[in-house]
């Protein structure tokens, strides 16, 4: 448990978990303006494609260009948003005064550049985590961001999502108590790699793989795992270590498919982390075990089990509870106010809407309402940060301190 | 969608080819995480909880799924017709919602489709809908394009072995073979670069009241469907054969309205022909298994 948070966050809550009404959990509703946002989305694989499926639900916003470098790409943006106007080169995005705001998609080793333009063109950006491929870049960033006019957020969509915003508030109130230690996995059965057609483009779109680029599967999964960690605790790891080797895919490949790593903490707690491109047993969650309870989170799900000598809490005669084979957990529901005065508990087992919308969301919300960013630059510079270290933890096969001037800025 | 999707894919080079395959997987996952009525943050979910507050904007493709609804329901004169969602969860074929309509509206008329807008609505609270009977279909057929922007040149992929769609033909045969079974005389369709639906109403049974029926319901008279016990659709897009192989297996018949590109079978309950040709260029009969094509590669995904 948080040495720092708990105590200041139970004299805010005046009590314990006893003064968690389920009526402070409600959902936000969606922001509204007369004007929506006008978003350029810079970047449309798979993941650009994905964030424009969700801003086409937030009626405060409209997605009026999309570019890409990569011109198949580009039309397929174009067949999934025609009224967007298409656009190569994001400098021409940029220039643009009729944009607001851009959503920055792109590899990772190419944020830097266009995150700091987009600052320096006074846009509001939403940058995909990690922030970016070395440290030097997530300082470059973050120090571009510090001062802006303009709302950064950075994709860590934990902190945006409502789910684990609830779950965090259960941390925070005591009800796991004395932190005893932290694992997370994320296990897909992938090649990793997309269709390219030629060798040139296979190159190039296969980024994750290629080792001159690629932070691996610590860099590029990890660091939205252990930011959700940082942001719970509100601290970081002292050390890093872990091994990896390519145990499924060995089709030329030298980034590992497979990867276990341990991230310490000064107080001694571990984070056990584990991630696989060769098995998809158990997908993907973060666990938090204390002395009362454990916390999984389950990106669209979230549940607490609870000690047999855990105190009984009033809240617990409406919740919802779900099996797992030995053990019964208590699912945390969003907006279990309105569902339970329906008599619709069970239906709010699960997110309404994909834990990527609620990060556009928020950033659509910062931008209206002026409040500051659910992640801002600072925040997705230190998670990247500990995911770099602990990708080169990995290859080098040996402890990494972490140096606390890391996770500053310049 | 509830079933196991496998793409089978042909030709030299295994890591292009397993790479081709999985983003043809990837548009299958994410059509069923797009259309699923059994996740809260589906699209089709959002549009349930909010077509009837406000119009839902939608993106191309999805617009044109529910365009297709639309013109196969009009067509089928509502045998085909996803309003039917309250009526399955009357019947149980919902058993993981709770949630009912005490008097649902049933009928496209209620569901407004603006072109212009590209967007979709409902004239009310009492609108549900269910694409179980056209989502398969559509996500083959986006699933197809994908094999076909990777350049894979010899494909078959399949949901729940009832919708099918091919490109090209394995190697030594003039189409996938694919066998049609559960009828007095099953036979052989070779299938090439097109598309084919079975729907079957045995294909899953469930007991309400005390009698038991498939999990097909006619949306016209709001009780399960005993017009046919298989329908067979063949045709160049799976979406537009898996909405008409249902339409077909509630009317029992062959319209006049049926596109001209679909060749369509239905079969009776004793399992004869009803309707349809006996045999067509397509069609191969034959008492003996098909060949089993040699896959250079398969892969699996079943999303719940």
């Amino acid at each position: 448990m948080s040495h720092i948070d708990r105590r200041s966050f139970m004299k805010r809550t005046g009590g314990g978990i006893a003064a968690l009404s389920l009526a402070e959990l409600a959902l936000a509703a969606p922001p509204q303006t007369d004007t929506p946002i006008r978003i350029g989305m810079i970047g449309v694989g798979r993941q650009g494609r994905a964030i424009l499926a969700e801003l086409q639900k937030l009626d405060a916003a409209t997605v009026t260009h999309i570019c890409d470098s990569d011109e198949r790409r580009l039309n397929a943006g174009v067949r999934r948003a025609p009224e967007a106007k298409p656009i190569a080169d994001y400098r021409a995005l940029l220039d643009n005064g009729a944009i607001d705001a851009v959503v920055i998609a792109t590899p990772t080793h190419l944020h830097r550049a266009i995150a700091i333009d987009a600052i320096a063109a006074g846009k509001h950006a939403y940058c995909e985590a990690p922030l970016a491929g070395t440290i030097e870049d997530c300082k470059a960033i973050t120090e571009a961001a510090r001062g802006a006019q303009s709302v950064f957020q950075v994709g860590l969509q934990a902190r945006s999502n409502p789910v684990y915003q609830l779950a965090r508030t259960f941390f925070l109130s005591d009800s796991v108590r004395d932190l005893v230690c932290l694992r997370a996995q994320r296990h897909r059965k992938t090649t990793w790699r997309t269709p390219g057609g030629s060798p040139e483009r296979e190159k190039r779109l296969n980024w994750r793989l290629d080792p001159e680029v690629s932070i691996g599967l610590a860099g590029e999964w990890g660091t939205h795992q252990f930011d959700v960690f940082h942001w719970y605790l509100d601290r970081y790891p002292v050390r890093v270590r872990g091994g990896g080797g390519v145990r499924l895919h060995r089709d030329g490949r030298t980034i590992h498919d497979t990867i276990a790593c341990d991230l310490e903490f000064a107080d001694g707690a571990i984070l056990q982390y584990q991630a696989t491109l060769a098995n998809s047993y158990d997908g993907r969650y973060e666990v938090l075990y204390g002395s009362n309870a454990a916390i999984k989170l389950g990106w669209s799900h979230g549940w607490m089990f609870k000690e047999a000598d855990a105190p009984t809490q009033g809240w617990e005669v409406y919740a919802n509870r779900q099996q797992f084979h030995n053990d019964e957990g208590i699912t945390l529901i969003a907006d279990a106010t309105q569902l339970a005065s329906q008599g619709k508990l069970k239906e709010g087992v699960g997110l309404p809407q994909p834990s990527l919308y609620y990060g556009l969301e928020d950033f659509v919300r910062s931008i209206i309402e002026g409040s500051p960013p659910t992640c801002p630059a600072d925040e997705g510079m230190r998670a990247s940060v500990i995911g770099i270290l602990t990708n080169q933890a990995i290859l080098e096969g040996r402890t990494l301190e972490v140096d606390e001037s890391l996770l500053k800025g310049h | 969608m509830g079933t196991r999707f496998e793409v089978v894919v042909g030709g030299d080079d295994e890591v292009h080819l397993r790479t081709a395959a999985e983003a043809a997987l990837d548009e299958i996952a994410l059509w069923d995480e797009r259309l699923s009525l059994f996740r809260r943050d589906s699209l089709l979910s959002h549009i349930n909880r909010s077509a009837a507050n406000q119009p839902v904007r939608l993106d191309p493709d999805t617009f044109a799924l529910f365009a297709a609804c639309r013109q196969v329901s009009l067509a089928s004169q509502g045998a085909f017709d996803p309003t039917v969602a309250p009526l399955m969860t009357r019947f149980g074929l919902h058993p993981d919602r709770s949630d009912s309509i005490a008097e649902p509206l049933i009928g496209m008329q209620h569901v407004i489709l603006d072109d212009s807008a590209r967007s979709i609505q409902f004239t009310s609270t009492e609108v549900a809908l269910d694409l179980g009977g056209i989502a398969k279909g559509h996500a083959l057929d986006l699933a197809a394009a994908c094999l076909r922007e990777s350049n894979v040149s010899t494909a078959l992929v399949h949901g729940g072995t009832s919708s099918i769609i091919t490109i090209g033909s394995p190697p030594g045969c003039d189409g996938w073979p694919i066998r049609i079974a559960h009828i007095d005389e099953p036979f052989t369709v070779e299938l090439r670069d097109a598309a084919m639906s079975i729907s079957s109403p045995t294909g899953r049974m469930l007991d309400t009241e005390g009698e038991s029926h498939g999990h097909i319901i006619d949306p016209r008279h709001g009780a399960p469907s005993r017009s046919a016990s298989l329908a067979a659709t063949i045709g160049p897009s799976a979406r537009d054969a898996d909405a008409w192989s249902t339409a077909l297996l509630v009317l029992g018949t062959l319209p006049t309205a049926l596109p001209a590109e679909l060749t369509a079978m239905v079969f009776s309950g004793d399992r004869r022909l009803i309707d349809g040709p006996l045999v067509s260029t397509l069609l191969r009969m034959s008492d003996t298994p098909p060949m089993e094509p040699e896959p250079c590669l398969t892969s699996t995904v079943a999303p719940s």
